[in-house]
């Protein structure tokens, strides 16, 4: 934590993300009641003696952006919060070592790589890049098996505002930009499928570095003041133990590294470690039914996606000279720090039966003779002047199509708490690259109707993609959402089906993926699971 | 194709064969006189005939004259990109006619 932040931290005026959102800053005072300094410490599970329990009204497990907006959100609520995180403050080779795991099919990030196993979760190691779900995303789409949410997006809107005060990404403008006045000027593309449309980027509030807001840095100080939460690091969760008719977890089995083993035993339980690890722990908890809790129709851990980030897929060329600035980079205008992307637009999405696809202008890169002489003929046949034409690589996010071989599965071997470790086996379609180079052809169309560029498609074989392939580190999907329990792990609660007591927050909820990044997203959607657990505790 | 339109693809030819570089006579003239720069075309052309061998001269040529017809160049690249009838040619997104049109150039 940056020493500014510290210090502000111990003056008492530590900054309420809530009430920033409410256009005015609240002191820590004003917004959690006078200083408990007994409390200003959290607890550490390697020192709570053996065989303790615990007892909080709701436990959430995991403490990454998904657990620390829960318990912000639920910050004096009528109820006594314990958040239960793996980890400590910072990144500890053994504790990461736990998420180990074992990768097939589609070359993946290793699973010990792809996420941050303490306090703070994955907005450790975030780019802060932000945008939210298009309407189109939370349609039932009959071209597109699996699709659906059980909610539109107009009503996650009130919550996508709230949490992009807590990501920090400014005023919540995304594509509106397009109508304010920018540093540059909008790449020029015929009328068709294909727009310029916007990433917003977080910021870490009062940090000289400019950086994403880390969560578990940013709002320790925050955690500590709630008068209603109690957080305890190094304590990992290895089961939920339900009661015998397996309607109501009965509590949950944690243990340390170094030995230490107690329990919790909540009346409400909120997972929240994880698109990956949410799976892994209902699937491990099988005692009493051997699919593992919430899993009786074989959905845990199914679903899983990731963004596929192919680099260099295609090279697009601008005749009449440079291409704004705020494509290739990011830029400040209108209080947020933005960054243009081209992607097609929803009602071509729907009318061409497309996914999701954000591309972003890469590197500058040097034509080769055929390149050349492209840009040439084309420029002299159009009419247009290309004597400073400049050529960059495309890069691009895509929205993977659901699928339920994607999965996660449970491994025979085990990490050093006694947990089975996970088996993922990855899975991209030839048809999710043919429908990102249909969005790419539809680009290059509008940009010669526009007689401002041309593109190469640069990726053709399933090799060529393959060979460029990058991941987003986002995990998705493998607790889904459906009001049908045949359909999904969730319900519109975030309520797992068939348990009375137990709920999943973040990404692993999310029945489609979108190609927009699932932070701004899943912090919306656990701000939302926060206001139906006040209705609980009401 | 009227008196009118040879006349037009006449003087356009015979402008071009004033004015810009000059080249051996070919019986496919009044369509190559649309490259200004045949280096050009003809580089890209090479990249067009390696992805589409099907490409047979007296065919293509015949095809692309009914296809342009007496219209500008211009205008029927333009109507060919607004139906979206594009064409890779060395992976560059071309439309179908000036991509015809290089290919003919690399191929005399």
């Amino acid at each position: 934590m940056q020493r500014q932040d510290r210090e502000q931290a111990n003056s008492g005026k530590v900054l309420h993300c809530d009430c920033f959102l409410a256009g005015h800053w609240a002191t820590a005072n004003e917004a959690y009641g006078p200083l408990d300094e007994t409390r200003l410490t959290f607890l550490d599970a390697r020192q709570i003696p053996d065989g303790t329990e615990l007892a909080p009204d709701l436990a959430i497990v995991g403490g990454g952006p998904a657990g620390i907006t829960l318990a912000l959100a639920l910050a004096n609520a009528p109820m006594k919060m314990l958040l239960l995180e793996s980890g400590g403050m910072d990144f500890d080779a053994a504790t990461q070592a736990l998420y180990a795991g074992q990768e097939s099919g589609v070359s993946y990030i290793p699973l010990d790589a792809t996420r941050l196993r303490y306090l703070g979760g994955g907005t450790n190691h975030w780019g802060g890049w932000s945008r939210p779900l298009d309407e189109i995303d939370f349609e039932k789409r009959d071209w597109l098996p699996f699709s659906g949410w059980p909610f539109s997006r107009q009503e996650l809107e009130p919550y996508l505002l709230r949490a992009q005060g807590l990501i920090e990404a400014g005023p919540f403008l995304y594509d509106k930009l397009a109508a304010r006045e920018l540093p540059g000027a909008l790449l020029p593309l015929g009328e068709g499928g294909v727009h310029t449309s916007f990433f917003q980027f977080s910021q870490w509030r009062g940090n000289t570095e400019h950086l994403p807001t880390a969560f578990g840095h940013r709002y320790a100080e925050d955690l500590k003041r709630i008068p209603n939460l109690q957080l305890i690091l190094h304590a990992n969760v290895t089961a939920l133990r339900p009661a015998q008719d397996v309607r109501w977890i009965d509590h949950l089995d944690v243990a340390t590294l170094s030995g230490r083993r107690f329990t919790v035993k909540p009346r409400h339980i909120v997972l929240a470690c994880g698109g990956i690890e949410n799976a892994r722990l209902l699937l491990a908890s099988n005692d009493l039914v051997a699919a593992g809790i919430g899993n009786q129709n074989d959905l845990v851990g199914r679903f899983f996606a990731d963004h596929a980030i192919p680099r260099d897929t295609a090279t697009l060329v601008t005749f009449g000279g440079e291409i704004a600035g705020f494509y290739k980079a990011t830029k400040d205008a209108q209080g947020a720090h933005f960054r243009a992307t081209l992607s097609p637009t929803e009602n071509f999405r729907r009318q061409r039966q497309l996914l999701g696809a954000l591309i972003t202008v890469e590197n500058r890169v040097t034509l080769d003779a055929v390149g050349q002489a492209a840009v040439t003929t084309t420029a002299q046949a159009l009419g247009a002047d290309a004597g400073d034409a400049h050529a960059y690589s495309l890069g691009v996010g895509l929205e993977l199509a659901p699928d339920p071989e994607r999965r996660l599965t449970l491994s025979t071997a085990r990490d050093a708490l006694g947990m089975p470790r996970l088996n993922i086996k990855m899975t991209i379609s030839d048809a999710d690259f043919a429908r990102y180079r249909e969005v790419l052809f539809e680009l290059g169309r509008q940009l010669l109707q526009a007689k401002s560029g041309m593109l190469r498609i640069d990726r053709h074989t399933r090799d060529e993609w393959l060979q460029a392939m990058d991941w987003g580190n986002h995990h998705l999907g493998t607790t889904r959402m459906h009001d049908d329990p045949k359909q999904g792990v969730v319900d519109t609660n975030a309520q797992v089906h068939g348990l009375a007591n137990l709920f999943v927050a973040g990404s692993s909820i999310f029945p489609t993926y979108s190609a927009s990044n699932p932070t701004l997203n899943l912090v919306a959607l656990t701000l939302r699971l926060a206001d139906h657990l006040k209705g609980i505790f009401r | 194709m009227g008196a009118g339109g040879l006349f037009a693809v006449a003087a356009g030819y015979e402008g071009w064969r004033l004015l810009g570089k000059r080249y051996p006579p070919t019986p496919y003239d009044d369509l190559l006189y649309q490259l200004p720069d045949r280096e050009a075309a003809r580089e890209l052309g090479r990249a067009f005939l390696s992805q589409h061998s099907s490409f047979t001269l007296p065919y293509a040529a015949s095809a692309l004259r009914k296809r342009i017809g007496s219209n500008p160049l211009a205008a029927v690249l333009a109507s060919e990109i607004a139906a979206g009838d594009l064409v890779e040619t060395g992976h560059w997104l071309l439309p179908e006619t000036l991509a015809g049109l290089c290919a003919l150039a690399a191929k005399i």
